[in-house]
């Protein structure tokens, strides 16, 4: 398919100008790297206090730490686009865009990827494995065929919301700052979100889904059963937030305005 | 080929309220007012035809542009291109057209041009043959392959527009959309880039509308102008028409040896039908000559009664040019007659 090739072009594009700047993507990754063990240093620290914690060990809240860094790393390298409204909208990038015969946010995504965002799946898969010995869990061929269907699932919630806030930028033309908010609260999606109260819960499981990123299909794999439904879920909320932020998006770019030049 | 029928774009403007209470005030209910950047306009070109779009700054032109590309709703009205309506069928419809901003890169700014054009390609899935038989005709036409190389950033401004071209055609469009496509070039770019236009409108009949603020762009590329003020057509039709309409007269400019007066010019003149203005000096005297078909003559008559009398140092004959001629119009607002 065209846009699968596109894509490819695009990825190979991206590699050659990146290459140029090895010691920049070393230095993010890096960056990165201390970042996650500040957070899970964070973690230790509050289970030194308490060896539970509504019901989850530590090392249980470390493997949901641990598989949400995948679908998080997947969503960083493809929905780069927390500076659309800058870059698009206001510097009037998105007239160009859209007199290519390519869809636009598909044209937006590829422009904005950050692949090395991807070795962060590295990271996550390190910390689910090392936590999964810890808690001696077994993963069975089940186990292995629902891994990608959860992933892109929760790839499709987060990179769905972000969409949909960026569709905003074709609305107002006053600058937003809900994207970097809306980062925080992505990020609650990291830790199994019975430790939170009812209000927040419900919201990160029906407003802004970010429970279906990490706690969720995570807890599948922790062979917590109370949330199994939750769980196979994910790929049709994906779907179900990603469709609705496409729409909106498509709609968006039919009230856009454009800048004066 | 472009089809368009009472087109109307207005801009919904918000205004803010001033001060920390009118930002609170704006929250609820905020003011704004419309700005109808393109009243009702309509034309029709054929295929082949390259007409020159121009208006003063904030006429409408690249409003009228953005509509033709796809890249905006209109308010009302329709557009036919190419037999699609641009907006509903935009992703079809660009396939079939080429856009060149001259305020706006087209090109992805890190790449080098020939990555650029490697991409676009697969974008508009150009076979591999007609992409080099028409890639190489276009590149030596622009001369571009010395450049293609360097990323788009480290290009000059002329440079850049070159390939900026040679972009949008690489597709081979039946259409091609230029907003002031020579804005701050050097006069050999703009000759090379109007050859250039030229050459692919023969070539390729393709259908070109271009917008600029240099008439020395129109003149030479467009048989045809469509004149637009304050969102409005105040002129479509013929170039040479519209010369023939406002140019009325010649002006003279002598330079003479000695200083002299005004008397003393239409004095010596008397028998002719001409007027005397001054120039910048007492040496400089503008002789303004109503043209007229039966007067033919009269330039050489102007020139036997002048030089009788005074020594000429330096002679200047003059038509008024076509951008006096447009701003002669802008400031009666129509085209009358
Ligand atoms: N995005 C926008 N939002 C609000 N008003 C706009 C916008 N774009 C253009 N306008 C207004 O619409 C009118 C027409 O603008 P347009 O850019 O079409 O003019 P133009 O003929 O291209 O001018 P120029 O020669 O300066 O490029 C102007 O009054 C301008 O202020
Ligand atoms: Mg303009």
């Amino acid at each position: 398919m065209r846009y699968i090739e596109l894509f490819l072009q695009y990825s190979g594009q991206y590699i050659k100008t990146r290459l140029a700047y090895r010691s920049d993507v070393v230095v993010g990754f890096l960056f990165d790297l201390l970042q996650q063990v500040v957070n899970l240093t964070f973690i230790f620290l509050v289970f030194d206090y308490t060896s539970s914690m509504n019901g989850w060990s530590r090392d249980e809240v470390i493997f949901i730490y641990g598989y949400f860094l995948i679908p998080f790393s997947i969503f960083m390298a493809f929905f780069n686009i927390w500076q659309f409204n800058d870059e698009y909208i206001i510097k009037g990038q998105m007239d160009r865009v859209l007199t290519r015969p390519i869809h636009s946010l598909y044209q937006v995504l590829l422009e904005k990827m950050e692949l090395e965002s991807l070795l962060g799946c590295l990271t996550g898969a390190t910390i689910m494995i090392f936590s999964g010995f810890a808690l001696n869990i077994s993963f069975g061929i089940k186990d292995m065929l629902l891994f990608l269907p959860f992933v892109i699932g929760g790839v499709l919630v987060y990179g769905g919301v972000f969409v949909f806030l960026a569709s905003l930028a074709f609305f107002t033309d006053s600058k937003l700052s809900i994207m970097p908010m809306m980062y925080n609260v992505g990020n609650y999606g990291r830790y199994p979100i019975q430790i939170y109260n009812r209000a927040i819960r419900f919201v990160l499981t029906w407003i802004l889904p970010f429970a279906f990123v990490g706690s969720y299909p995570a807890s599948y794999f922790l062979n917590r059963t109370e949330w199994v439904g939750y769980a196979l879920f994910t790929p049709i909320m994906g779907l179900i937030v990603f469709i609705i932020s496409i729409y909106f998006w498509n709609y968006g770019v039919k009230k856009y305005r454009g800048v004066g030049s | 080929m472009i089809q368009v029928r009472n087109l109307h774009k207005s801009y919904r403007v918000h205004s803010a309220r001033k001060g920390v209470a009118g930002a609170f005030r704006d929250l609820f209910s905020r003011q704004s007012y419309e700005v109808n950047a393109v009243q009702d306009i309509s034309f029709h070109i054929p295929r082949g035809e390259i007409v020159g779009y121009i208006g003063e700054n904030g006429a409408g032109k690249s409003t009228t542009i953005k509509m033709l590309t796809g890249i905006l709703t209109p308010s009302c009205g329709e557009i036919i291109c190419n037999g699609m309506n641009p907006h509903m069928q935009r992703e079809a419809y660009v396939k079939t057209i080429g856009v060149v901003f001259g305020q706006r890169s087209q090109l992805w700014w890190d790449i080098a041009v020939q990555e650029s054009f490697r991409l676009l390609k697969k974008v508009y899935q150009v076979d591999d043959r007609t992409y080099q038989h028409h890639m190489d005709l276009i590149l030596s036409t622009l001369d571009l392959s010395e450049l293609l190389d360097k990323p788009v950033r480290k290009l000059s401004l002329g440079q850049r527009m070159r390939a900026e071209l040679a972009a949008a055609l690489l597709h081979n469009p039946a259409i091609l959309f230029l907003d002031e496509p020579t804005i701050g070039l050097d006069v050999l770019v703009k000759m090379k880039i109007r050859e250039f236009l030229k050459e692919i409108n023969q070539t390729y009949q393709t259908t070109i509308l271009l917008t600029t603020h240099d008439i020395s762009d129109i003149e030479a590329l467009c048989e045809r102008v469509i004149m637009l003020d304050g969102g409005n057509i105040i002129y479509d039709g013929n170039l040479s028409e519209l010369r023939r309409k406002y140019v009325t007269k010649k002006q003279i400019s002598f330079e003479f040896t000695k200083p002299t007066d005004i008397q003393t010019l239409s004095s010596q003149t008397e028998h002719l039908n001409l007027k005397w203005k001054a120039g910048e000096n007492m040496h400089q005297w503008i002789g303004i000559l109503p043209i007229s078909i039966r007067e033919k003559a009269s330039i050489s008559e102007v020139m036997t009664a002048v030089s009788k009398q005074n020594e000429i140092v330096d002679l200047q004959v003059r038509e008024l040019a076509l951008e006096e001629i447009i701003r002669k119009i802008y400031e009666k607002g129509a085209v009358h007659g």
